[in-house]
């Protein structure tokens, strides 16, 4: 299973491991100066050396042994964590969603969704029509039914709809009809408009804060919105330096160092900061990208693109939620929130993009 | 460069992957444009709010300056009194904390209502719910700190009145501004925001902005819950500049002792004629300010306060300045320098005839002391005798007296440095065709009652004593002023009163007639001759009743008429007079009964003083009786009738 072969050394694609491993490190610079004397920082350069151990652990591997064989086991031990967390889980603002194990926090629903990316590939794999069946479209959607089930019973309303996004990223990948896609899209829309009047106060008056921000009221639900765009206009083009943030360091942006840790860059290094952190991602995701271009199966491009849509979902809801053009919903910047298991989740990714690469010339 | 197995199927899973391609490229090209907005473009705004966020301007209120007698006795000060305060900005739930001040701190919801939806009152500005808090509320709030930030104790000045009721009416009172106010464009101007604390009355109004000093800023960098982590700036307050009024603390305290021991009402006022320096003002009944001081907010004690608002005896009124009262015969000096300048009578021919009265068409109007047979001017004085005023006031005629009087300076406020002077009723042709339609035309029988200082004669006891003051003087009339010097401090130099007294031009044979008439009242067995005044001080004045009511209809003591007495001293002498003294006591009867010994004992006082030992032997015991009474107003009474707040 595991070949280590030194000439295919030097076939690693070492920007896709560079980057992240960047990105990470960035993302402790941020958060130590918003959340100073808490050890995150130590903890959070833990699971990144256990996450690039991991990525390489699995860049040895052949991938196809683990999307074929090992995927259907490592999905049930998720549910398995996911049932665990729901008994025995401990409760972080609001959200059961962790279980404490040896003094770390591990969510597992980050790897639910590592998870739920190697199923849909490995069953897209199999087939060879030219477009989506409506038993593909359905097995796909059971496939990621019960982790959503479970992720929504934890309250986690932005993990909830990271599993529709991944859902959705397989059926365009998978070759659904534009048809569908379009219905599907109608579909959308006609689903949140209903759903709308039956949100929660908090989650309403958080899409208001987008909509209206003027009126919203500055102690209220919308506080956060407003405190992160005070905090990244105020950084400027060249930021305030780090550990000179003033809006993160003083308490007045809540959870600066996980959802609002963007907030803290922006705040602390500037526009500069921001496009050079973009720039990183640009880099992981491109390099990804052309490791699925040029994977020498399907499996591993849909796979890989699987991470790919899932990087960039969470980038888009995270960071717009930071400049406030989407409502906060808990989701996390991929690498550079404080955050273990979602580290060791990308990580796996990335090793999985790097085994891909590794293996794409058909011998 | 792709391999040929994504094209085989029938759809082109390679296009699908640009396609994500490209939609990640516009999301990120999408964000990028978002932050460079906010940083860039916008960036000047945001920076402003940050610093907004983490600044707060806490004000340091500045001491309001004392108020002190002549001699350097402080009559009003600052005492340090723990007090409640919540802080608008920093409530997260209105509702949970009025619940919580309402029920657990007895505070008034709709006052407190009031304050925090009033749009003028700036966010950060503490908001006073609770004065002299007890043990119990000082436990609570330091119980529910962490539940409830907005709501602190805190130290702060609060007004005292050290000698209780003694002259509040010179003094006033504090209280907050009210929404008329600040109406007010004068007010807008000088600053006052809703919830000031403000002199409302006398002293404490009317220069108010000299004792309020101004407040200091503390700029202090505070975390997300309000709390200040450290001082960025800090602008000393500074103090508000203590004012020297011309009250003399003794004098004062004898003008009141004397009304208040004969159960008297009424008001008093002590001037010096030489520059207008009012030594007491006194006017019963009389109210605490420190009860407005303790009470500038608070459900119970609007009690306290609404009390003497409401007391029908009109305890807040200043009689000395409000009043208005039929002279009675103390006009009579006023017809006695008319008439000698007009030459109506003269030094050497002024006989007159009393006749017992006069007979004035179908009427007889009685001359209350008898017949006097005929006198001359100076034993009109010293006798009072009505019919020869009678006589005299109808060869003037009301145009006369009229003009004259005026020029003394009655009808007209005397321009007080306090609120709310009237200025009074003089005899004049077009007032009574104005109050009384249905007899307009002025008689003769007007004249001869305004003669001796009834019927349309109403005037205050300032203006009468400042008319008379300037006749004595020569012709000298200054204005009446409590105002002698405002004290230095940082903010302002040092003020005096700027002084310019009206002149007009009297013969001195006049004033030396008039002067030694009144000098004859006293000392030639006049009508004050029995009162007792000390002759060493060579006072003169003039007794004066004012009739209540016709005295047929007499029936009980508020039918009694006003007594009054004015008198200045020394008088006939080389030296012009320094001091003068009018009183009225309500109801007191005659003038030489019950008013003429009260001014007797404050001019004794002030000769004390002077000489620096007791003229009268009465005023030994008086002033031991006097202080002691002292001791039981101000703080030590104070706390006797509260709890002692540790």
């Amino acid at each position: 299973m595991v070949d280590l072969n030194t000439r295919k050394l030097k076939d690693v694609d070492w920007l896709l491991l560079f980057a992240p491993i960047a990105l990470t490190a960035f993302g402790c610079l941020a958060i130590s100066s918003s959340a100073p004397d808490s050890g995150f920082v130590k903890k959070q350069v833990i699971s990144l050396g256990i996450g690039v151990a991991i990525a390489v652990g699995i860049m040895f591997t052949d991938y196809r042994k683990i999307v074929l064989n090992v995927a259907p086991f490592f999905y049930a031990a998720v549910l398995m964590l996911l049932v665990l967390v729901l008994i025995a889980g401990t409760q972080i603002n609001g959200n059961k969603a962790w279980l404490r194990v040896a003094g770390f926090s591990l969510q597992p629903s980050e790897f639910a969704k590592a998870a739920t990316i190697l199923m849909l590939a490995r069953h897209l794999a199999h087939v060879r029509q030219a477009s989506l069946s409506i038993r593909d479209i359905l097995i796909m959607a059971a496939i990621v039914l019960p982790p959503i089930i479970l992720v929504y019973a934890e309250h986690d309303t932005g993990t909830t709809l990271t599993f529709g996004a991944i859902l959705a990223t397989f059926y365009f990948l998978g070759g659904m009809r534009k048809l569908l896609l379009a219905a599907g899209a109608v579909a959308l829309v006609v689903g949140l408009v209903v759903v709308f009047p039956h949100l929660k106060r908090y989650q309403i008056e958080r899409i208001n804060v987008i909509i209206h921000p003027e009126e919203a009221d500055p102690r209220g639900f919308g506080y956060q919105t407003i405190q992160s765009v005070i905090a990244v206009g105020s950084g400027g083009v060249l930021g305030k330096g780090i550990g000179h943030g003033t809006q993160g360091k003083l308490g007045f942006l809540p959870f600066a160092w996980t959802d609002f840790i963007g907030a803290v860059v922006a705040e602390e290094t500037g526009l500069v900061g921001i496009l050079f952190m973009m720039v990183l991602y640009l880099l992981l995701i491109w390099r990804m990208i052309a490791v699925a271009k040029s994977s020498r199966d399907r499996a591993g491009s849909m796979m890989v693109m699987g991470f790919v849509g899932l990087i960039t979902f969470h980038i888009l809801c995270n960071l717009g939620m930071v400049v406030a053009i989407m409502p906060i919903m808990g989701i996390p910047l991929p690498l550079m929130s404080y955050g273990g298991t979602a580290v060791m989740a990308v990580f796996i990714g990335v090793g999985l993009a790097l085994s891909v690469r590794m293996r794409r010339f058909v011998n | 460069m792709s391999s040929t197995n994504l094209r085989d199927e029938g759809f082109n899973l390679e296009l699908r992957v640009y396609v994500i391609q490209y939609l990640v490229l516009v999301v990120f090209i999408a964000l990028g444009i978002r932050f460079y907005i906010l940083q860039v473009a916008r960036h000047e705004d945001y920076q402003a709010r940050a610093e907004n966020n983490r600044i707060r301007e806490i004000p340091i209120p500045a001491p309001r300056g004392q108020i002190l007698d002549q001699n350097g006795n402080v009559l009003v000060d600052n005492t340090p009194a723990f007090n409640i305060v919540v802080t608008p900005e920093d409530i997260t739930n209105k509702e949970d904390t009025l619940n919580a001040l309402v029920q657990n701190l007895d505070v008034d919801r709709g006052e407190l209502m009031v304050q925090l939806n009033d749009p003028l009152r700036p966010k950060s500005q503490p908001i006073l719910v609770k004065q002299n808090a007890s043990k119990a509320d000082r436990a609570w709030v330091a119980a529910h700190e962490l539940e409830h930030p907005e709501i602190r104790g805190e130290t702060q000045p609060q007004r005292i009145y050290k000698y209780g009721k003694l002259a509040a009416h010179v003094l006033g009172y504090i209280g907050q501004v009210n929404p008329k106010q600040l109406e007010n464009p004068e007010f807008k101007e000088a600053g006052y925001k809703a919830g000031d604390i403000i002199g409302q009355g006398g002293i404490e109004a009317v220069y108010d902005k000299l004792l309020r000093g101004k407040d200091g800023v503390r700029r202090v960098i505070v975390d997300s819950r309000g709390r200040p982590i450290s001082d960025l700036e800090i602008i000393e307050p500074i103090k508000g500049q203590d004012i020297v009024t011309t009250l003399d603390l003794d004098v004062q305290r004898v003008a009141e002792e004397q009304f208040y021991s004969k159960n008297d009402t009424g008001a008093a006022v002590a001037m010096d004629p030489r520059n207008g320096e009012i030594l007491a003002m006194v006017s019963v009944p009389s109210f605490d300010p420190n009860v407005f001081a303790r009470n500038v907010v608070s459900s119970e004690s609007r009690k306290e306060v609404n009390a003497i608002v409401n007391d029908p005896s009109h305890p807040m009124l200043n009689k000395a300045i409000q009043g208005m009262y039929p002279t009675g015969s103390t006009w009579k000096i006023l017809m006695a320098t008319a008439g000698l300048e007009e030459g109506i009578i003269t030094p050497k021919n002024s006989r007159i005839v009393c006749g017992g009265g006069i007979q004035v068409g179908n009427r007889f109007v009685h001359d209350s002391a008898g017949n006097h047979g005929a006198l001359d001017i100076h034993g009109a004085i010293v006798h009072s005798c009505d019919g020869y005023f009678f006589r005299l006031g109808l060869k003037m005629g009301v145009d006369m007296i009229h003009d004259w009087v005026t020029r003394f300076g009655m009808g007209q406020r005397t321009g007080i440095d306090l609120p709310g002077e009237v200025r009074g009723i003089i005899p004049s042709r077009e007032w009574k065709k104005r109050v009384n339609p249905r007899d307009p035309v002025w008689k003769d029988f007007d004249t001869v009652l305004a003669s001796f200082g009834q019927g349309s004669v109403a005037v205050p006891p300032l203006q009468l004593i400042r008319a008379e003051a300037g006749i004595v003087m020569g012709g000298e009339f200054f204005v009446p002023h409590l105002f002698k010097e405002a004290k230095e401090t940082q903010l302002a130099p040092v003020k005096y009163y700027d002084n310019k007294p009206t002149e007009l031009t009297l013969s001195p044979v006049t004033i030396d007639i008039v002067t030694y008439g009144m000098w004859g009242v006293i000392n030639e067995g006049g009508t004050a001759g029995g009162v007792g005044f000390p002759r060493e001080i060579n006072a003169g004045g003039k007794t004066g009743t004012a009739q209540v009511i016709a005295k047929e209809k007499v029936r009980g003591k508020e039918h009694k008429d006003h007594s009054w007495f004015i008198s200045f001293a020394p008088m006939h002498t080389s030296e012009k007079p320094e001091i003068g003294v009018v009183a009225i006591t309500e109801h007191g009867g005659w003038g030489a009964q019950a008013s003429a010994p009260k001014v007797k004992f404050i001019e004794a006082e002030y000769f004390s003083k002077k000489f620096g030992r007791p003229i009268l032997p009465e005023l030994v015991a008086m002033n031991t009786q006097a202080k002691m009474e002292a001791s039981q107003t101000g703080p030590a009474a104070d706390r006797k009738r509260r709890p002692v707040v540790q």
